[in-house]
């Protein structure tokens, strides 16, 4: 398992940390039923502080990615349940995305209000396609 | 975790007429790391003195490792491992000699702990310590500080000097042997960009005060740059938590604190605002050198 950290980055450590454990299992890179490093050999690894490890594994174990077991060791999960961890990750892809999007938007003028009534406008388009 | 193994309570100090600190209050749960963050000349290093009794202090409550530092320097000393900045050794001795020198100071002296970490930091034993490299050095100065097994580490500037290689060998060491073994560790530094990587919580301080405590994520979460236009400005008091303020024609861009809230606050009033996230080299400057009164100033003029 490689993970690397950009140190001075805007993005803090603990997300960059978390995305790449993140991608690699649901990409497969880190197959189902693969024991990961402790967090004590992980922080080390990453010269990263033990707890903010600790956390990223409780993090990725709550989104059903990885399991800690108790006096054994932290395991990759099967697919199955993964798959709420890959909605959760589409929701925050897209959610970038929106920002982005947004951001350009007030670049170019756009106002709250004209996002407002083009949102409006959206939302009844895809109402209708989904009809 | 909820003892805290370092207490200070409205610390001050003034060396004559020039105070150095002034109401510093910091906490440190038994088991964290703290980063004490600060330009030269703000008072780390008077603070870190006045920990381990060194210095007497004007007023204030000090507590470290459960013993005050001003009446029982001796305890204090003995459950506290402690490496000052450019610690200085007797440059004759080999780092054997050292060990067998400090030893009797320290009844708590672990020979074959004080012999592991010569191994693992991989110090010679039999050359003198005024032919060992900086790096070395300054791992032997950890190693004796952590020979007698101390529930709290203090450390003034210990990547100080280092190259990087030896600093980021010397952060894994910080995270193996002193993290991983739950002791309490408060290091000052210059260097943010490894301070995010190992410290749980930092203190920023500037000009005698600590002006941000807080754990290192949430501090990155909080602090925010934002984009807002000038009509914002002029309409407002500047918000609670404005660090800084830089103008570009009719855009603004703030550092604040709890950015959240002000940005709730202006998406609700209809505001298009961009925020973005910043390193902590630029929060660590956004307090230092950040100029908030400029929103007043702007706020003048356009009345005027």
């Amino acid at each position: 398992m490689f993970v690397h950290i950009e140190r001075g980055s805007s993005i803090p450590i603990s997300r960059q940390i978390a995305e790449q454990l993140r991608s690699q299992c649901l990409s497969g890179l880190l197959s189902a039923g693969q024991k990961l490093p402790s967090v004590r050999e992980l922080a080390q690894q990453l010269a990263v502080n033990v707890n903010t490890v600790f956390r990223i594994y409780e993090r990725l174990a709550a989104e059903g990615l990885i399991e800690l077991r108790h006096g054994d060791g932290t395991y990759v999960c099967p697919p199955k349940t993964q798959a709420d961890a890959q909605l959760a990750l589409q929701r925050e892809k897209f959610q970038k995305e929106f920002d982005a999007l947004i951001q350009q938007g007030v670049m170019l003028g756009y106002s709250a209000a004209d996002f407002r009534a083009r949102l409006t406008l959206a939302m009844a388009t895809a109402r209708k396609q989904q009809q | 975790m909820s003892d805290s193994a370092i207490s200070v309570q409205h610390l001050h100090k003034s060396f004559g007429p020039q105070v150095v600190l002034q109401d510093v209050t910091l906490e440190v749960p038994a088991g964290q790391t703290v980063a004490l963050l600060g330009r030269n000349g703000t008072g780390k290093t008077t603070m870190i003195r006045a920990l381990l009794g060194l210095l007497p202090v004007d007023s204030g409550n000090l507590k470290v490792a459960g013993c005050n530092p001003a009446t029982e320097s001796v305890e204090l000393r003995r459950r506290v491992g402690y490496l000052a900045e450019d610690q200085s050794m007797y440059g004759w001795m080999t780092a054997i000699e050292l060990c067998r020198f400090l030893q009797p100071f320290y009844p708590h002296w672990n020979t074959s702990l004080a012999d592991s970490y010569l191994k693992r930091f991989d110090i010679p034993r039999q050359v003198r310590i005024e032919r060992l490299s900086k790096g070395q050095s300054v791992k032997l100065g950890l190693a004796v500080a952590l020979a007698h097994a101390p529930q709290v580490v203090i450390l003034d500037d210990p990547a100080l000097g280092l190259d990087p290689v030896s600093r980021k060998e010397f952060n894994r060491d910080l995270v193996e042997h002193l993290q991983a073994e739950g002791r309490t560790v408060i290091y000052s530094s210059h260097l943010l960009d490894e301070v995010e990587a190992v410290a749980d919580q930092v203190a920023i301080l500037d000009r005698g005060r600590i002006v941000r405590q807080g754990p290192t994520e949430s501090l990155r979460e909080d602090v925010q740059r934002l984009v807002i236009s000038a009509e914002i400005v002029r309409q407002r008091p500047a918000p609670t938590g404005l660090l800084d303020v830089r103008r570009a024609g009719e855009q603004f861009e703030i550092v604040i604190d709890d950015a959240g809230h002000f940005l709730g606050e202006l998406t609700s009033q209809g505001y298009a605002v961009t925020a973005s996230g910043m390193t902590l080299d630029d929060i660590f400057e956004a307090y230092v050198i950040g100029r908030p009164e400029k929103w007043s100033d702007t706020a003048i003029a356009s009345k005027a």
